[in-house]
């Protein structure tokens, strides 16, 4: 056949932009939350550099401004993933019975991925209006949420959930776009799972400032 | 003393309305350096004819016994029976149609997939069929066989999550021919060619990066590679076409 003769199909490139976009809302809140982090671990050093932190945002706009901003990346992330999510019963089951089957570590990563982002949809929309409708944030207030009802079992789980979704999602995002090869997959995997340790003690470490 | 295998095959008959699907236990004697293509073969000349399955080669080359093992998509004449437990669990390929126990018709799946990508060189030159066949660089002819050693055995269609929970998924299997075209000099197909029939949910952006293609090819093909390698070029592809959209119109 000739090249010429090949049918032209109408097609379009919006499923491409979709994935890209997916991937880049994707490491835009990894870095987010990075930043997140690295601010929030600022309680160790004293509740005055907190509420120092918490002051430089409050007076320049930015913890409401960004916060409004970081919710719809958020919001945008979720519609975008939801791509993929099998919210149909027919196709739970059948990646179900797969996952059973063939019990491989990457198929059953997928599914922690999938749990912990609707875990983050949830957790994530209550700690942003909860956050957002106190303004401004300083550290006895927090200290004061953190220590009142089930609040530390809500950030135990959520922080848990965040640092998992953002490892294997940087490595579903790698392995996605060609930038974790066959060659050097087994390594960025390690690096990712330390990654996500990383997370999970520094964020751990914060909250039990906030909790004593 | 040599271990007795107890094998459990998958048994229905679609085309028997009397057939109920269930599992059937078999006992066999492992005897050295066996392997489940002969395993099978000896259950169904000493214990039970009407066992149903498929084998041509026996050396790993033409894809036809593929079947579930303990699990894994797996080819039987390339597994040895040393490497299992006593028990082994026989089922069928997932995905695609039952013919009979571990029978499934993969080549209808196939030849639709193949029509699909329209899997053959496309080209305007005439062909002379006096003509000495073109040259290629040695390294670029390896790069495509390595590509073209897929046997078409249907195992990575039966590993991918995906391609399971939605049926028009075009799996590994299919993205790496379009790979192998890509690197084929003699298709004259552009990449906005090739885009229309990858740049698609079913197509390389429906591909989740469950990776279980890649670990389980019973050929080893380097699938994962060409996965991350088509999805950013037709990433790229889709960039550039916002980029330069303007300039065209």
């Amino acid at each position: 056949m000739r090249a010429t003769n090949v049918r032209k199909i109408n097609f379009s490139n919006t499923v491409a932009y979709l994935d890209l976009s997916q991937a880049i809302t994707g490491i835009f809140l990894c870095l987010f939350m990075l930043t997140h982090t690295l601010l929030v671990f600022s309680i160790i050093f004293g509740e005055k550099c907190f509420n120092k932190v918490a002051l430089f945002f409050e007076s320049t706009g930015l913890a409401w401004s960004s916060g409004i901003f970081l919710t719809i990346i958020f919001l945008f992330h979720f519609l975008l993933t939801a791509r993929k999510i099998p919210f149909s019963f027919t196709e739970q089951a059948k990646f179900w019975s797969q996952a059973k089957m063939i019990n491989h570590q990457d198929t059953w990563l997928w599914l922690v991925q999938v749990l912990t982002g609707i875990v983050i949809l949830l957790f994530g929309s209550i700690h942003i209006w909860v956050i957002l409708n106190d303004l401004p944030i300083t550290a006895l207030k927090s200290k004061h949420l953190m220590q009142k009802g089930g609040w530390v079992y809500f950030y135990v789980l959520f922080l848990f959930s965040v640092a998992f979704h953002l490892g294997l999602g940087l490595y579903r995002i790698g392995v996605k776009w060609g930038f974790i090869t066959s060659q050097n997959r087994l390594k960025s995997k390690k690096y990712l799972f330390i990654l996500v340790g990383t997370l999970i003690m520094i964020d751990s470490i914060s909250l039990l400032f906030f909790y004593f | 003393m040599s271990r007795i295998l107890e094998i459990n095959i998958f048994r229905y008959n679609p085309e028997d309305p009397a057939s109920v699907p269930r599992m059937q236990t078999y006992y066999l004697e492992e005897t050295p350096n066996l392997n489940l293509f002969i395993a099978l073969n000896r259950l169904k000349e000493e214990q039970d004819p009407s066992l149903m399955f498929d084998f041509c080669c026996r050396a790993a080359i033409c894809g036809a016994c593929a079947m579930v093992i303990n699990g894994k998509p797996q080819l039987a004449c390339k597994t040895k029976t040393k490497d299992f437990p006593n028990q082994i669990n026989l089922m069928p390929l997932p995905g695609f149609k039952l013919i009979g126990d571990l029978c499934v018709d993969t080549g209808s799946w196939f030849r639709i997939m193949n029509e699909k990508l329209e899997a053959w060189v496309h080209t305007n030159k005439e062909f002379d069929p006096e003509a000495e066949e073109e040259r290629m660089e040695n390294s670029l002819a390896e790069q495509i066989y390595e590509l073209d050693r897929c046997i078409e055995c249907g195992c990575c269609i039966a590993a991918c999550a995906t391609a399971q929970m939605r049926s028009g998924f075009l799996g590994a299997v299919a993205l790496n021919r379009i790979a192998r075209f890509i690197l084929d000099p003699r298709d004259k197909r552009s990449e906005q060619q090739y885009f229309e029939i990858i740049g698609t949910d079913q197509g390389i952006f429906g591909c989740m990066g469950l990776l279980a293609c890649e670990d389980i090819c019973p050929k080893n093909i380097p699938l994962q590679d060409q996965l991350g390698y088509l999805r950013k070029k037709m990433g790229v592809l889709a960039v550039k076409n916002y980029l330069f959209w303007k300039k065209r119109s």
